[in-house]
């Protein structure tokens, strides 16, 4: 996309975001032409769209879109993916001698619709199978997040009834992806988060001025934003990087600037940010839960941890 | 030269005469041995060239983008042939005279400075004057025959090896702030200045106390006009916090490696080596952003406060895990690498009070960032 293709369709889907949430959201962006975006211009469709649904706390299914397009699998528009279970960032299925058992998480187009997409383990690979959404047993999520329209799936599938897929999808890449996806939500709501304390800071007074004057005040913003100019620095290497490491790298800083903008907002917020007549608690809540998805930024931090001190070697990283 | 021939070129190079650039000294060196070897390597990496690109032909170089310094700052910072923060003086001080500097005097004053044949310093900070820059007062006097200069810095990196200075001096009334401010280019062998060494708890005296009694500066060494010295130091600063400071990332991570290799086994906790790693190459990231806007033109501001409080931020906590990892080597080791691995981690707690301290950086961020108006 060039700039003014860009910008056209940054203003579409804010537009979307703004107005609608779920299964309408899901429509809207058909109509948008943003799958067909995903296809063409990966980076922008992922980037874009997942930043602004961030910050306008709205949810929809373009992860499992995500996910069909990391793979390489022509899949229908209404079919959902099943997705790991929280926290966690391997298939969701595991063969079993004769059966597939699934056990994992899903967005609101697995009760939608009529087929789900299951990546599962096999001897050194990766199996994708399309079985019946109606044989699994699906649980919508009311959690710490109803908004967010998750749904818990676990099933055993007979192996006499799955067709693989005829791809070999690549579940890494597949990760990898989600991962950018879920980190440019989580700047996005941590943005918002930014913006709501902000706001109240500048318009809220005490001992007769803002407290947006006090520095207590101030640096907790400030640090608020340093966390997410990091994470959205490491989402733009990750881009150009494409590696896996680099997708979880920018996964962990979003997931920890999220955090921390939630930390400082909220103080800043104070009473009124502790209320449900105030939105900020919707967007603590979805942090929290975006933070789990493919891993969260504790487990991807320790990981990387260990893998550096196995390899005493710190990997090549956005060479200039 | 684009940068890919350039690295290309640049990386042949130094593997070929890696014999003639490698220290002498065991570890770090004292300072004294880090000034001599810089003096070495910039001599040989002008006269191949490599420091040159970059420049614009007006000052000696060859032209080219700015990404061409920040990796030849970054290749001889991985192999270990400079030591970063003395290296990068001139990517804060020659901008300026670029900039500022009448075209005949920065023609002849830059090469000298690329070339390694003179060291600069930057006198901004005076003993009543930290964090609130726009309050200086060593005073400039008009006279017939040019500025006198008398009054006190403090924290001027590598005085004592400077030939020149960049001074800010008050030119206008006591009170007259950041409107009364005027930068000199001033010759350190000048009558009048007298430079003293502070010993610092790292133990390298880098930086000094420098008096200056009744100086006689030319006008012709005036940077930019009378009054406009606060538009000098603005736009100094920046330079501070981008090709320096990509540099000083190539460091940490250049260290962080060395300490990889070095910690015995199960000394350190994963979770805080993921952490430590995420935050220099966070600060990579941020910092290869920054270099490219340089290297597009763009002017830089107070975006750049973010990338220092990242590099703060980032070499603290390389250096809390160096002492960790290695403790026994920090507190007790007597060897060269125990006396630059404890050298390093004292050095590193000046990380978020140097060039702006942190809190001043969060200050810069939270008003011209956020916009969340003046703070008295």
């Amino acid at each position: 996309m060039d700039r003014t293709e860009r910008d056209a369709f940054e203003r579409g889907l804010r537009h979307a975001v703004g107005t609608h949430t779920g299964s309408a959201l899901d429509a809207a962006l058909l109509e948008l032409g943003w799958p067909d975006a995903l296809a063409q211009d990966t980076r922008d469709a992922v980037s874009v769209l997942f930043a602004l649904q961030g910050s306008a706390h709205a949810s929809s299914a373009a992860l499992d879109r995500v996910l069909a397009c990391a793979m390489g699998l022509d899949v229908p528009p209404s079919s959902g993916f099943v997705l790991p279970p929280l926290g966690g960032w391997g298939p969701p299925g595991e063969l079993d001698r004769d059966r597939l058992v699934v056990r994992g998480l899903g967005t609101s187009s697995l009760l939608a619709g009529a087929t789900a997409v299951i990546v599962a383990r096999a001897v050194n690979t990766e199996v994708a199978f399309c079985v019946p959404s109606a044989g699994l047993t699906l649980r919508p999520v009311h959690g710490m997040d109803p908004e967010l329209g998750l749904v818990e799936v676990h099933g055993t599938v007979p192996k006499d009834a799955l067709v693989p897929e005829v791809v070999s999808p690549s579940w890494p890449d597949a990760v990898a992806l989600a991962r950018l996806a879920v980190g440019h939500e989580l700047v996005g709501a941590a943005r918002t988060m930014l913006e709501l304390a902000r706001e109240h800071a500048l318009a809220r007074v005490q001992f007769g001025q803002p407290i947006a004057r006090f520095q207590a005040v101030r640096h907790r913003l400030a640090e608020t934003l340093v966390g997410i100019e990091a994470a959205e620095g490491v989402l733009d290497a990750a881009w150009e990087d494409r590696s896996p490491l680099a997708a979880a790298l920018a996964k962990a800083l979003a997931g920890r600037g999220a955090r921390t903008a939630s930390r400082h907002c909220q103080q800043v917020l104070a009473g009124i940010g502790f209320t449900t007549e105030h939105e900020f608690h919707r967007y603590a809540r979805r942090v929290v839960v975006l933070d789990e998805l493919f891993g969260a930024s504790r487990a991807l931090t320790r990981e990387l941890g260990a893998e550096l001190l196995a390899t005493r070697q710190l990997p090549a990283f956005a060479p200039l | 030269m684009e940068l890919d021939e350039f690295r290309r070129s640049l990386d042949d190079w130094l593997d070929q005469n890696e014999h003639l650039l490698r220290p002498g000294h065991a570890a770090a060196g004292s300072l004294d041995e880090q000034m001599a070897q810089l003096a070495v390597v910039k001599r040989l990496t002008y006269d191949a060239g490599f420091m040159r690109w970059g420049w614009p032909e007006r000052v000696g170089g060859l032209g080219g983008s700015s990404l061409l310094r920040a990796y030849l700052g970054e290749a001889l910072t991985f192999r270990g042939l400079v030591e970063p923060g003395i290296y990068s003086m001139t990517e804060v001080l020659a901008p300026t005279m670029i900039d500022y500097a009448a075209p005949e005097l920065a023609a002849t004053m830059v090469p000298r400075l690329l070339r390694g044949d003179e060291t600069w310093c930057q006198g901004f900070s005076e003993p009543g004057t930290g964090s609130n820059l726009a309050s200086l007062s060593c005073r400039a006097t008009r006279t017939d025959d040019g500025w006198r200069v008398s009054g006190q810095k403090v924290w001027t990196s590598l005085a004592q090896y400077a030939q020149r200075c960049v001074l800010l001096t008050r030119t206008g009334a006591p009170d007259s702030a950041h409107r009364g401010i005027t930068a000199l280019f001033v010759d350190m062998d000048s009558a009048g200045v007298e430079v003293r060494p502070i010993e610092t708890m790292h133990g390298a005296p880098e930086f000094s106390e420098v008096f200056f009694d009744d100086v006689a500066v030319p006008y012709e060494r005036t940077l930019g006009a009378e009054g406009q010295g606060w538009s000098v130091a603005m736009d100094l600063l920046p330079h501070e916090r981008s090709t320096a400071l990509w540099h000083r990332a190539a460091y940490l991570q250049q260290r962080l490696a060395g300490l990889l290799q070095a910690t015995p086994a199960g000394a350190l906790d994963p979770a805080e080596v993921g952490e430590v790693a995420q935050l220099v190459f966070a600060l990579r990231a941020r910092s290869r952003a920054t270099q490219r806007r340089l290297a597009a033109g763009e002017r830089l501001g107070p975006e750049t406060s973010i990338d220092k409080v990242l590099v703060a931020t980032a070499e603290q906590a390389v250096f809390d895990l160096v002492a960790d990892g290695l403790s026994a080597s920090v507190t007790t080791g007597d060897d060269p690498d125990g006396a630059r691995w404890r050298r390093e981690y004292l050095y590193s707690r000046a990380a978020t009070i140097y060039g702006g301290t942190a809190e001043i950086q969060r200050n810069i961020i939270a008003r011209r960032l956020l916009d969340l108006g003046a703070d008295r």
